[in-house]
């Protein structure tokens, strides 16, 4: 829309010799385009912290209406706890930071604006240790933190939405607006983001896990295990729809890893308090 | 096996009941170690292409066995031979997946799927399941206690730049 926007003035401008030949007001078809520019940049600019807060409870309490939490209080303080501890090594660290199992079979995880994260059980059961939780958590993470979502929000909504966003409408909380910016935010899951925010949520979230003590490779063990899964498989199929396929993950990872990660280990206590903590998952 | 067996046990990971004969392929050539460091002995190297079955894998380091010898290799340097789609339907097995259970494959969780592309675009808000999820949330020093007892210890180290 951005672009369609320059487009269009572009074009008027072209035409201005022979403006009377038209019968449209380049005047005001100038002063039009020139104030939706002003709203859409605004609205990168002022949707605050508290509106992407609210903006991600609401797109959260979607996701929990296409599945619930996974039934087990021991298993979410665990991940609470992985989490949180990763938070402390981001650049918003006093985010509300929130992680939640979803008791969904698909293998997938979810990162909604403000700090909600959700891991599906389907996903967490096919993890071989607290490395690997940390790296696919630390990878949503940073989704929130560089707001991807936010930015697909704004950049594929209506040009209306995104005044309204940058309106700060959101401040008049359960307003019909906030409504449909959430309902517009949520699908924003079933397409997915931009290849290259994925790339940049492996690359930074690798850092992320390391920083907080663990094992670097957790991310690309999962990776390696998405690799060779079978990809008609249907509990995999969203999520490989919207990301890119892990052999280029692994690949980015490698070149971008090679030898600088080999001496950080996790300890062997993590890996123990994985198992005892998902014994009871089935 | 009975080699397999102590790695294990030394590992304290658990048994595999089923030991399914995982295989891959290096994408350059690579150093066998004789254990899962980078300054450990060199046993052999391993051409590009290489085909090499996977005994075990452990952090970034895999143990294989191949024509040219048995030892460590970096997990990165390898790729899964197949896709899995010829394993069928239900053939969710899968290369490095070591899974909880020690045992190899995607393991499938019973119970509702949800989530679906279709479910996203008509999803209706839960909001007493939001509820209950921010009593999970736990504070900066729950976190830092949790850290403690699991002898995790902060890294100082920027990301790397995109390249
Ligand atoms: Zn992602």
């Amino acid at each position: 829309m951005y672009k369609r926007t320059i487009l269009v003035t572009g074009l008027v401008l072209a035409f201005t010799g022979t403006a009377a030949a038209f019968d449209f007001d380049w005047q005001k078809a100038l002063k039009v385009g020139g104030e939706t520019l002003q709203k859409v940049q605004a609205a990168n600019k002022t949707v605050d912290e508290a509106q992407e807060i609210e903006l991600g409870q609401g797109i959260a309490a979607n996701l929990l209406g296409t599945s619930p939490l996974l039934d087990n209080n021991r298993v979410q303080l665990y991940v609470n706890d992985v989490g949180r501890w990763l938070s402390l090594h981001t650049e918003r660290p006093n985010l509300p930071w929130q992680f939640g199992v979803l008791e969904s079979t698909d293998l997938n995880a979810f990162a909604t604006p403000g700090g909600t994260i959700f891991v599906t059980k389907g996903l967490l059961m096919n993890l071989s240790n607290e490395s690997e939780l940390a790296g696919v958590l630390a990878h949503e993470m940073v989704h929130v933190l560089s707001k991807h979502h936010l930015a697909a929000l704004q950049k594929s909504a209506r040009m209306d939405l995104a005044g309204d966003l940058a309106n700060e409408a959101l401040k008049d909380r359960a307003g019909p607006i906030l409504d449909k910016a959430v309902k517009a935010g949520t699908e924003v899951y079933a397409r997915g983001l931009d290849k290259s925010d994925e790339f940049e949520a492996d690359r930074k979230g690798i850092i992320i896990a390391t920083r907080a003590g663990y094992d670097p490779y957790g991310l690309p063990a999962v990776l390696q295990m998405l690799d060779a899964a079978n990809a008609q498989d249907s509990s995999l199929a969203l999520m490989f729809k919207t990301h890119p396929a892990p052999r280029a993950r692994l690949n980015l990872l490698d070149k971008i890893m090679a030898d600088n990660f080999d001496n950080y280990r996790a300890p062997v206590q993590t890996d123990k308090r994985f198992l005892a903590a998902l014994a009871q998952v089935k | 096996m009975k080699k397999c067996f102590l790695i294990l046990m030394m590992l304290g990971l658990p048994l595999s009941a089923s030991a399914v004969e995982q295989t891959a392929f290096t994408i350059r050539s690579t150093e066998i170690k004789k254990q899962p460091y980078s300054d450990a002995q060199t046993l052999a190297t391993l051409p590009d292409k290489a085909s090499v079955k996977i005994v075990l894998r452990k952090g970034g380091w895999v143990s294989i066995s191949s024509a040219q010898g048995s030892g460590w290799v970096k997990m990165l340097n390898l790729r899964s031979n197949s896709t899995g789609e010829e394993r069928g339907d239900n053939g969710l097995r899968s290369l490095f997946n070591m899974g909880r259970s020690g045992s190899s494959g995607i393991t499938v969780a019973t119970g509702v799927r949800g989530l679906s592309e279709e479910d996203l675009k008509t999803a209706s808000p839960n909001p007493d399941e939001l509820a209950k999820m921010k009593n999970f949330a736990v504070s900066q020093a729950q976190a830092e206690k949790f850290a403690r007892v699991g002898k995790l210890n902060s890294q100082t180290l920027d990301y790397i730049p995109a390249q």
